[in-house]
């Protein structure tokens, strides 16, 4: 007796069943008494025929024992069995199910942490993103003026605390050559609003914080493995980062990744600076940790409060702002949220076409075994008890599937992280104890969808008729439902084809804009550079400008110019504009974008000049008064506008010569107006995604120390990285040079989380394709073997075999096409879930869908052959012979 | 000579039973003494396998029981026959009679 039945016991001793069996023997006993034995004897032959009393009784226990798990244990075996003894039908489930849970399983993956979790800081829900918010100007949303942080941070009741933050890349000077290192500027507080401490030392102390204080830095897991091998004895070193030099005081924790995983180094900025004081500047971006139990509209209530008290204290600066603030989470991963949800939605479908062509197969499987199972129910075993085996067999398969799914799963969500290098998080995607829950859950889903149809219908209707039918086979009244599977399957096919069709337009399109400029042969790179150059913008200009002059003689290097943005890449700069001569009128803002370049950026990036001359540098004089002791030469500054511009905002009268000033923006000053010397051609500046709007140049070639440097080359790009490094080395040897990166490589990582999205849908539509046409051909293919009597009948009356082919092919691309009319309109709703990720391609575009419709009428057509061309070359006699 | 219950087709005993209870409320004990004279001696099941039998059928619901009195004052479970188990043993006979039919004829034709 197997060691498991304990488990089942359910009455380990019944008195019923004793009274029951002592009857028995003792009416047998009183029967041998009245036949004329003694009292002992009696007794003794009474217990001899009645049998083993003990053994008995365990027999009834065992009828009596509710057979769970006996049953779920024998179901499993025969499960088993039957996974075995159909090799080719459960590889092609397993498979089908494997794909589909794994790339279900992966995406989930990818949201679960990027979407579904808090940020990994203790009481994540509770940090909050804030920002300025003016309505006056065209990029509303700024980030914070120190002076202003530290007022909210000190009149507001609803915060913990607020701290600011921004990164630079910095050259760290006190190794034997110059390493570049991205530095985190941080104002007080940081850590605790985060709620954060370093893993080894400590967090700056009040002095650091202050104006004066001595100079610490936090190091980051990486860099202090990097640089000193993870030698607890690195606090107390010094680093000297663009000049300045600071002891590290702690080591974060490997986990800590705020601002962003590449932080080598975060140092502190006092707030209370004099050079930090003024309420025109934009430095911080800024984060606050809310009180216990205050919401996100109390907050925001509460600043607004705070601010409009700021307003009427300074007019000037702070009566336009408004605070802005939404949850932290949200700010870093809003942007991929709709991207993950539609690839999860795709790989759902494709999840569900798995399991309708499961359904289609186990249908068809069902009915081959319908001897079988009207043979079990004939012999006494319940309905509930089959349809339970059945059950268990799509269960054995689909946690089969699941199983090999967690491979794929994992294999796919190491593609996904490559493929995904800029989304927000991406470093956090792997696989835990919540995506093997999820993938189990998943199989026993499919095990429900999959099994329980086939199953049900498998086990009803008549039995002596099926029983009786044998394996005479009739035309299968059965297929109408495979068919309907199969037109599913086809429809969401074209659903996920069609959406796959639309980005891939889209992305071709992007492809192909003429963008205004030439970006092939152009390597960017940067020169370490801090914010604390600016002090000195004459020495920093021309530090900039030695640099420009030195790239552009060295040879293989065509032109070299510097701008504060790479043309192409998704950023903009709004400002509010103004011509100096005549009035202005407010109705009409002129509003550009502002871009700062050197004179040679023109030619480096190809920007046709149209009219007007060349743009210069600016010059400085000396004025004791201004930060740094220069300010700007009055009318030194040149602008170049954009075709577009002049257009827009001079249509018909001349632009050259004009002066514009900048309102609102702390760099440039209203005293500091530009003159236009010329006009250029109109490019995509802000994103090659978007139609080139009025774009103002502002010739200036340092507008901040580490600009990207722009070099046109003669060959290939990156050929000239090595050359361009060590004359950099020569110039400047303090200085790290780093990502040197073809501009083309820019603009490509720029449509990153686009190429992604198109990438993972095409594959999922492929996938979804072959998974239909695996359906059509299986189902044509049964109903071909269904139907072998009736076609070897046909075909000895004298029917054509072309005439067979053409019937079986017609069925098959009939409901292929119904598949696709019905898988046009749910892929015209799916186009409309992606209409904000499209570009140049309109979601109803007739063409993409009408290609689409015919590549899966194509794909079909083949699959269909197959079945059809088997169907012809039956042999009448070796069929009638059968019979 | 005497039929062993090991040479008794399992689903044959569950039809005797059936066809037995079908007289009448009746215990373990009755059912047993009815088997062996209307064999005439010939079914010899041993006695006390004929409990496993009966509470198969009586879970399967085509049995009924009950405890109450039986001839001589003592307590004793009686079975008798459900609807349900009116209804298998309608579909056994004919089953059984079909079968035996079909035994039969090939036996004389054989002859």
């Amino acid at each position: 007796m197997p060691s498991w039945k304990f488990l089942s016991r359910a009455r380990p001793h019944d008195p019923q069943f004793d009274s029951e069996l002592r009857f028995h023997i003792d009416r047998l006993t009183e029967e041998n008494i009245a036949a004329g034995m003694k009292p002992e004897e009696a007794w003794r032959r009474a217990v001899l025929e009645f049998g083993g009393a003990e053994q008995i009784k365990e027999e009834l226990r065992d009828v009596q024992r509710i057979p769970i798990l006996e049953t779920t244990m024998k179901n499993f075996r025969w499960a088993l069995r039957f996974v075995r003894k159909t090799p080719s039908f459960s590889i092609v489930v397993i498979l089908t199910l494997a794909l589909g849970i794994g790339a279900n399983s992966a995406v989930f993956s990818a949201i679960d942490e990027v979407l579904l979790r808090p940020l990994p800081f203790p009481q994540g829900d509770q940090l909050i993103f804030l920002h300025q918010y003016n309505p006056k100007v065209q990029t509303p949303q700024t980030r914070l003026a120190p002076v202003r942080l530290e007022e909210w941070n000190r009149m507001n009741s609803t915060f913990q605390g607020l701290a600011g933050y921004y990164t630079e890349d910095g050259s760290e000077t006190s190794g034997p050559l110059p390493e570049k290192v991205t530095e985190a500027l941080v104002t007080p507080r940081f850590l605790q609003v985060l709620g954060v401490s370093p893993a080894l030392g400590r967090d700056f102390s009040p002095d650091e914080e202050h104006f004066g204080g001595p100079h610490a830095l936090l190091i980051s897991d990486r860099f202090w493995r990097r640089r000193f091998g993870g030698d607890p004895n690195a606090l107390g070193n010094k680093l000297r980062i663009d000049g300045f030099s600071g002891s590290i005081v702690g080591i974060m924790p490997a986990s800590f990744a705020f601002p962003s995983p590449d932080v080598d180094v975060w140092a502190s900025v006092p707030t209370d600076a004099p050079f930090a004081q003024d309420r025109g500047s934009t430095w911080y971006l800024t984060i606050g940790r809310l009180k216990p139990g205050v919401t996100l509209e109390q907050a925001r209530a509460n600043l607004e409060t705070v601010q409009a008290q700021l307003g009427k204290q300074f007019p000037q600066t702070d009566a336009h702002l408004t605070p802005g603030i939404a949850p932290l989470k949200e700010a870093t991963v809003g942007g991929v949220r709709s991207s993950l949800w539609m690839l999860f939605g795709a790989v759902s479908l494709l999840l569900l076409i798995g399991c309708t062509n499961i359904v289609a197969l186990l249908l068809a499987r069902g009915a081959q075994r319908q001897h079988e199972i009207s043979v079990r129910l004939s012999l006494g075993a319940s309905r509930f008890a089959v349809v339970c085996q059945l059950l268990t067999e799509s269960l054995v398969l689909a946690l089969t599937g699941a199983l090999i799914g967690l491979f794929v799963a994992g294999e796919a969500s190491n593609v996904f992280r490559g493929l995904a290098k800029e989304l927000p998080r991406v470093e956090e995607i792997h696989l835990d104890a919540r995506i093997v829950l999820y993938t189990l859950l998943c199989s026993v889903l499919a095990t429900l969808v999959c099994g329980l149809f086939p199953a049900i219908r498998g086990t009803r209707g008549n039995l002596s008729g099926a029983l009786a039918q044998a394996s005479r086979s009739q035309v299968s009244s059965r297929t109408p439902l495979q068919w309907f599977l199969v037109g599913v399957q086809v429809a969401l096919a074209v659903t996920l084809l069609g959406g796959a069709a639309l980005l891939l337009r889209s992305f071709q399109a992007l492809g192909r804009v003429s963008p205004g400029f030439e970006a092939s042969h152009v390597l960017t790179f940067h020169v370490s550079g801090s914010w604390g150059e600016t002090a000195d913008m004459k020495g920093l200009t021309q530090r900039i400008d030695h640099i420009i002059e030195t790239l552009r003689n060295t040879p293989g290097v065509g032109a070299a110019a510097t701008s504060a943005e790479l043309p192409g890449v998704p950023t903009e700069f709004q400002t509010e504009l103004k011509f100096v001569e005549g009035p202005a009128d407010p109705r009409h803002k002129i509003v550009a974008e502002s871009r700062f370049v050197s004179p040679g950026y023109f030619s480096t990036v190809q920007i046709p000049q149209l009219s007007g001359e060349p743009c210069q540098e600016p010059k400085f004089i000396v004025s004791p008064g201004a930060p740094g002791g220069v300010r700007l030469e009055a009318n030194s500054v040149t602008v170049l506008v954009n075709h577009s511009f002049a257009d827009t905002y001079l249509p018909g009268s001349k632009v050259i010569g004009r002066h514009l000033q900048v309102l609102g923006n702390a760099f440039l000053r209203p005293e500091d107006a530009g003159t236009v010397r010329g006009v250029v051609g109109d490019a995509r500046e802000e994103g090659l995604n978007r139609q080139p709007g009025p774009t103002v140049y502002w010739c200036i070639g340092a507008p901040d120390p580490d600009p990207y440097y722009l070099v046109r080359t003669a060959t290939e790009p990156m050929a000239l990285a090595e050359t361009l490094r060590k004359e950099m080395h020569q110039i400047e040897p303090a200085r790290s040079v780093f990502d040197i990166m073809p501009l083309e490589a820019h603009l490509n990582d720029a449509f990153s989380e686009n190429r992604l999205r198109t990438i993972l849908l095409s594959f999922f539509a492929v996938t979804a394709v072959s998974l239909a046409c695996v359906g059509l051909y299986g189902t044509l293919s049964y109903s071909v073997t269904v139907r072998r009597r009736e076609v070897g009948l046909r075909l000895a009356l004298g029917a054509l075999q072309g005439q067979i082919v053409r019937q079986f092919l017609a069925q098959g691309l009939v409901v292929t096409f119904l598949g696709c009319l019905a898988g046009w309109g749910l892929a015209a709703a799916f186009a409309r879930v992606l209409s904000g990720m499209l570009y140049g391609v309109s979601p109803s575009d007739v063409g993409t869908l009408l290609s689409v419709v015919l590549l899966m009428l194509l794909v079909a057509a083949f699959a269909a052959l197959i079945p059809s061309l088997r169907a012809a070359h039956v042999d009448p006699m070796q069929v009638l012979r059968e019979e | 000579m005497p039929i062993e219950k090991s040479d008794l087709l399992q689903g044959t005993l569950d039809m005797l039973i059936l066809k037995i209870v079908t007289l009448g409320p009746i215990h373990g004990y009755g059912i047993s003494q009815r088997l062996r004279q209307i064999s005439k001696e010939v079914l010899l099941v041993q006695q006390g396998s004929l409990y496993p039998a009966l509470h198969r059928l009586e879970k399967r619901g085509w049995l009924a029981a009950e405890w109450g009195e039986s001839e001589n004052g003592r307590q004793a479970k009686f079975y008798k026959l459900s609807a349900k188990g009116k209804q298998q043993l309608k579909k056994e006979e004919s089953n059984w009679n079909r079968l035996a039919g079909a035994v039969a004829s090939i036996l004389q034709t054989a002859q």
